[in-house]
């Protein structure tokens, strides 16, 4: 598992497995929507409305697990001293911002015809839009400092306090009483969803994987390049 | 008894400091009052209206005079090398913070405090509800005060984009407003909304000196 620190370690396994995840994902990709558009069946209220949610679901997990690895890289990186960690956050921010902005608009989008609103203040939304402002903050930083080690260790320090934020995401709807519904898939319960839909939620979900491991290990590679040339 | 007689002097010297910039804390109060001014003059002078979002206006224009200031609480110190000497008299990065969040409060945030009877005049508030609106301003703007503390020592070497500041600040005092608006508005639910701005209190509290001493740490050892 050292690659995942190390960086000369990191370019190495890169190499590797960066082909082979891009063909997964395209792959997944095509069996996913194969099984999103055509096979999975219309729900009895919403219709056909309800293949949103194999976009926005899984947008919406990964926005909240990218802030989460951040914020592990981040205390990895003030803790041990490990530079990949600052390295992680400032490739990585912009591909979580992605995925709060997909989450944001396919939500919306669903919400006008379920709802008959484009966005309400619920608990749900709103703390989903304060992530997403936080992740622009992240990048903004990134941005306007000049010296190098304080603009790395300000952005971890910024992430650390920020993630306050993914409990009170996380536990919205069940902490306050929201128009957005509950968590349908948990871990300590049978989800309340059927197979037919679950499968390519599933499906879904591993490609939007995919597709961000591939971009964040194109991204980190060049934050590796641009870092060297800096020091050398 | 020697630290007892350091942190004295320290507020003391932020005592002067601040008497001698006492236009820019009455510039402060005076931009709260104007902005007061602006809503009512955009909403119209119905009583009813005013009466009713009063409360939600004066939350606002608290959090943004607060975060005017907010580039003086570290920068002046940082860039005459006060910071410094005051670290080597033998306070530690996290307790400084600690005393210049405390002198923030009492220096700044009090006068606002003391502004806030007229205010709820002009907004038509009524007297029975301003025990609720002094508790909820105490408690918030001394979690403003935190806040501020951390965005401001993010901010010492940031010399492009001074409003980021402000936004980091804003963005983390959302619950802060829920809650101290809720505290005035459901008078029912006085003590539990009390208790958990307390908590909010303990907790920004707590991440203060951590978060703040390493970015003056990290900015004064690159400087």
């Amino acid at each position: 598992m050292n690659f995942l620190v190390n960086p000369s370690k990191f370019n190495e396994i890169a190499d590797y497995i960066f082909k082979p995840i891009l063909i997964l994902s395209i792959v997944l990709f095509a069996l996913g929507l194969l099984f999103a558009l055509y096979l999975s069946p219309d729900d009895y209220q919403q219709g056909s409305t309800v293949r949103i949610m194999y976009v926005h679901v899984p947008s919406a997990w990964l926005s909240l697990l990218t802030y989460g690895i951040m914020t592990l890289y981040s205390i990895v990186a003030l803790a041990f001293r490990i530079p990949f960690g600052f390295i992680f956050n400032t490739a990585v921010a912009p591909i979580g911002a992605v995925f709060t902005l997909i989450c944001i608009v396919s939500g919306s989008l669903w919400g006008k015809p379920m709802w008959g609103t484009w966005w309400v203040w619920d608990a749900r939304l709103t703390s989903v839009a304060i992530l997403f402002i936080i992740y622009l903050i992240i990048i903004f930083m990134n941005f306007s400092f000049e010296n190098r080690v304080v603009r790395e260790k300000v952005v971890a320090i910024f992430i650390l306090v920020g993630s306050v934020n993914l409990p009170i995401v996380k536990f919205s709807v069940d902490w306050w009483n929201t128009l957005h519904q509950p968590a349908t898939i948990s871990k300590l319960s049978k989800p309340s969803i059927d197979p037919s839909m679950m499968t390519p939620l599933i499906i879904m979900t591993f490609a939007f994987m995919m597709i961000g491991i591939a971009i964040a290990i194109l991204r980190i590679k060049t934050e590796i390049i641009s870092r060297k040339s800096y020091l050398s | 008894m020697k630290f007892l007689t350091k942190i004295t002097f320290f507020f003391y010297r932020e005592y002067k400091l601040n008497l001698s910039g006492v236009q820019d804390i009455l510039t402060n109060i005076i931009f709260f009052f104007v902005s007061i001014f602006i809503f009512i003059f955009s909403i119209g002078p119905d009583k009813e209206t005013i009466s009713l979002i009063g409360i939600g206006i004066l939350w606002t224009l608290l959090l943004l005079s607060s975060t005017l200031s907010l580039r003086k609480f570290y920068q002046d110190d940082f860039e005459n090398g006060n910071l410094l000497i005051i670290h080597l008299n033998g306070f530690s990065y996290g307790f400084i913070a600690i005393l210049k969040t405390l002198s923030h409060f009492i220096f700044v945030q009090i006068p606002f405090l003391l502004s806030i009877p007229i205010a709820c005049i002009l907004l038509n508030i009524s007297n029975e509800k301003l025990i609720y609106v002094f508790t909820s301003f105490t408690i918030g703007s001394l979690i403003l005060s935190c806040l501020g503390s951390i965005s401001s020592s993010m901010n010492l070497m940031n010399q492009r984009n001074y409003l980021l500041g402000s936004v980091i600040v804003m963005i983390f005092s959302v619950p802060i407003i829920i809650f101290s608006v809720g505290i005035i508005n459901l008078e029912e639910n006085f003590y539990s909304l009390t208790n958990i701005l307390f908590g909010i209190l303990l907790i920004v509290f707590a991440i203060n000196p951590w978060a703040s001493g390493l970015c003056l740490k990290l900015s004064l050892e690159n400087n």
